[in-house]
């Protein structure tokens, strides 16, 4: 492409009914016209595209309107009346990453999911499998409204991180679907919902900034439902609950990817916000270790853990103390990744749990980061 | 029992500590793009360790798009350059691709994704944590190149 600018002399100043015309946009409005990203193997990604000023994007960006980062902005553009204004309110450095890998990695709960080899379960397996789904559906929308809540508060010169979330609350959906599908699907239905699972989703949903609900979205419950997918392989009873749980797994862990990132870029800039973090999660770990210790929730998972309810004791509680453990354990390590380590300050019962402070630093990279073997 | 001597007297047409057996696998899943499809794109380095009484086999597996792009072998001082490592010791392993030559693909337990979560035959590792989050965005992309055992160790398999 040649970049030397034509000047378009010629053109006419007015429309043939007398009205002014503005030509700024042909004649050499400010860009970097010429500049052409080469498409990457898999074809034209947003890292491809992120070159030049166009991959710019600015601690405090200057204009607060739906103007496309990198445009030659009219100075008086509109204020949209953002309020998250600071890159570090909602930046992630692999933010970009996570959104081609969303888009990629889209399914569908309709057409992917073998429904119809569903067969007919044992009763208490079919009921527990049905109770789980019932709290599943009720409790992964939020992941969905809580970034619906903030993203038009976001500045729009972070316009990935908004894409992102985006993904994220489209995954939501197919989540909240794929459950409310499988429990209607095999003669069971939606059960119990209690008030537990609620109060720890109206919690996150009122938290007072936006990096306080990431935290205790993505990383604390996000994290926790990500643990119960990975359990997918123990505690589904057929290839069709193990291929939800699978591909709901791939989903969710890019979301605790995304706030665990964020977390860490939010405190590299202002180590200030690591007590802002700190309190919300004091606050959303009581809750969760409720909502865990919830009978509807713990006695669910048993009973599939243990494939019904007669090895309930022997097998089921065991296997789900076990699972807590692990969850509890990865939910901490994340906190060390992400800078904000809570082993000095969480209330989760580490010692009742069997959960030593060295296994989570070693899980959270501490020691690779320090040397220390 | 070696990973060698298991493979053989399991009747499989290649040895599973070898360079040889892990091409195979990448050249199955190259040809067959088509089941990793739904999964999607991925990106990733993984190192598998295979552990023997008195050696122990190391492979980088290079993930890009839908294909397996590069396997070769590493040092012990090169593992921190992949996204996260699976250790385990050769039997462990032997047990994982048995299952998937069973089963034609892993069942139950011995899913990556179970045996990693259990951490007791094979352990998940890594010196970057969002290298180990790599592991649950995308470990059924590597749970289908693990699958292609099915084939590639089917006696019938030419090397």
């Amino acid at each position: 492409m040649n970049v030397e600018r034509t000047t378009y002399d010629s053109l006419p100043n007015a429309t043939p009914m007398g009205a002014p015309l503005d030509w700024k946009w042909l004649r050499g409005a400010r860009s970097e016209w010429g500049v052409r990203p080469k498409p990457s193997p898999r074809g034209l990604t947003m890292l491809d595209i992120a070159v030049g000023e166009y991959g710019e994007v600015p601690e405090h960006p200057a204009h607060r309107s739906m103007a496309p980062r990198g445009a030659d902005i009219d100075p008086d553009s509109v204020d949209m009346g953002y309020i998250l204004n600071n890159k570090s309110d909602v930046w992630s450095d692999n933010v970009r990453e996570l959104y081609e890998e969303a888009v990629a990695r889209q399914w569908s709960a309709t057409r992917d999911i073998p429904w119809g080899e569903l067969e007919e379960l044992p009763d208490d397996v079919e009921h527990a499998m049905c109770q789980l789904c019932t709290l599943l559906t009720e409790v992964e929308m939020i992941a969905a409204d809580l970034p619906a809540k903030w993203m038009w508060r976001m500045n729009h010169d972070f316009i990935e991180a908004k894409m992102f979330l985006c993904t994220q609350i489209m995954d939501e959906a197919r989540h909240a679907e794929v459950f409310r599908k499988r429990a209607l699907s095999n003669g069971g239905g939606l059960l119990v919902s209690r008030a537990g699972p609620t109060s720890l989703l109206r919690t996150i949903m009122e938290a007072k900034t936006y990096t306080q609900a990431s935290a205790l979205l993505h990383l604390l419950g996000e994290g926790f439902v990500l643990d119960i997918f990975r359990m997918g392989e123990l505690i589904a009873p057929s290839d069709v609950e193990k291929r939800m749980f699978r591909m709901c797994m791939q989903d969710e862990a890019r979301h605790v990817a995304y706030g665990t990132m964020h977390l860490r870029y939010a405190v590299e800039q202002d180590p200030d916000v690591a007590e802002e973090i700190h309190e919300a999660l004091d606050h959303g770990e009581r809750i969760l270790v409720d909502f865990g210790a919830a009978p509807d929730v713990s006695t669910a998972l048993a009973v599939l853990l243990a494939g019904g309810v007669d090895h309930l004791e022997d097998k089921g509680f065991p296997l789900a103390l076990e699972m807590n453990k692990k969850q509890f354990t990865s939910y901490l390590a994340r906190c060390e990744r992400a800078g904000i380590s809570r082993l000095e300050r969480t209330t989760i019962p580490l010692e009742l749990l069997g959960i030593d402070p060295d296994d989570v630093r070693r899980a959270g990279g501490v020691f690779a980061k320090s040397g220390v073997s | 029992m070696n990973g060698d001597a298991a493979s053989t007297a399991k009747g499989w047409a290649r040895a599973i500590d070898t360079v040889g057996f892990f091409v195979a696998l990448a050249d199955e899943m190259n040809e067959h793009p088509e089941r990793c499809q739904v999964i999607g794109d991925a990106e990733m380095d993984a190192v598998i360790v295979m552990r023997a009484p008195d050696s122990e086999f190391r492979v980088r597996l290079r993930f890009n798009g839908l294909r397996c792009e590069d396997i070769a072998v590493v040092r012990a001082d090169e593992l921190q350059h992949a996204d996260f490592r699976l250790v385990g010791d050769a039997s462990a392993w032997h047990v994982m691709f048995g299952d998937v030559v069973e089963h034609q693909r892993a069942t139950g337990l011995q899913t990556i994704n179970s045996l990693a979560l259990m951490g007791d035959a094979i352990m998940l590792e890594g010196d970057d944590p969002m290298g180990i989050d790599k592991f649950s965005r995308f470990n059924q992309t590597l749970q289908e190149f693990f699958d292609g055992a099915a084939v590639v160790l089917a006696p019938s398999c030419s090397v």
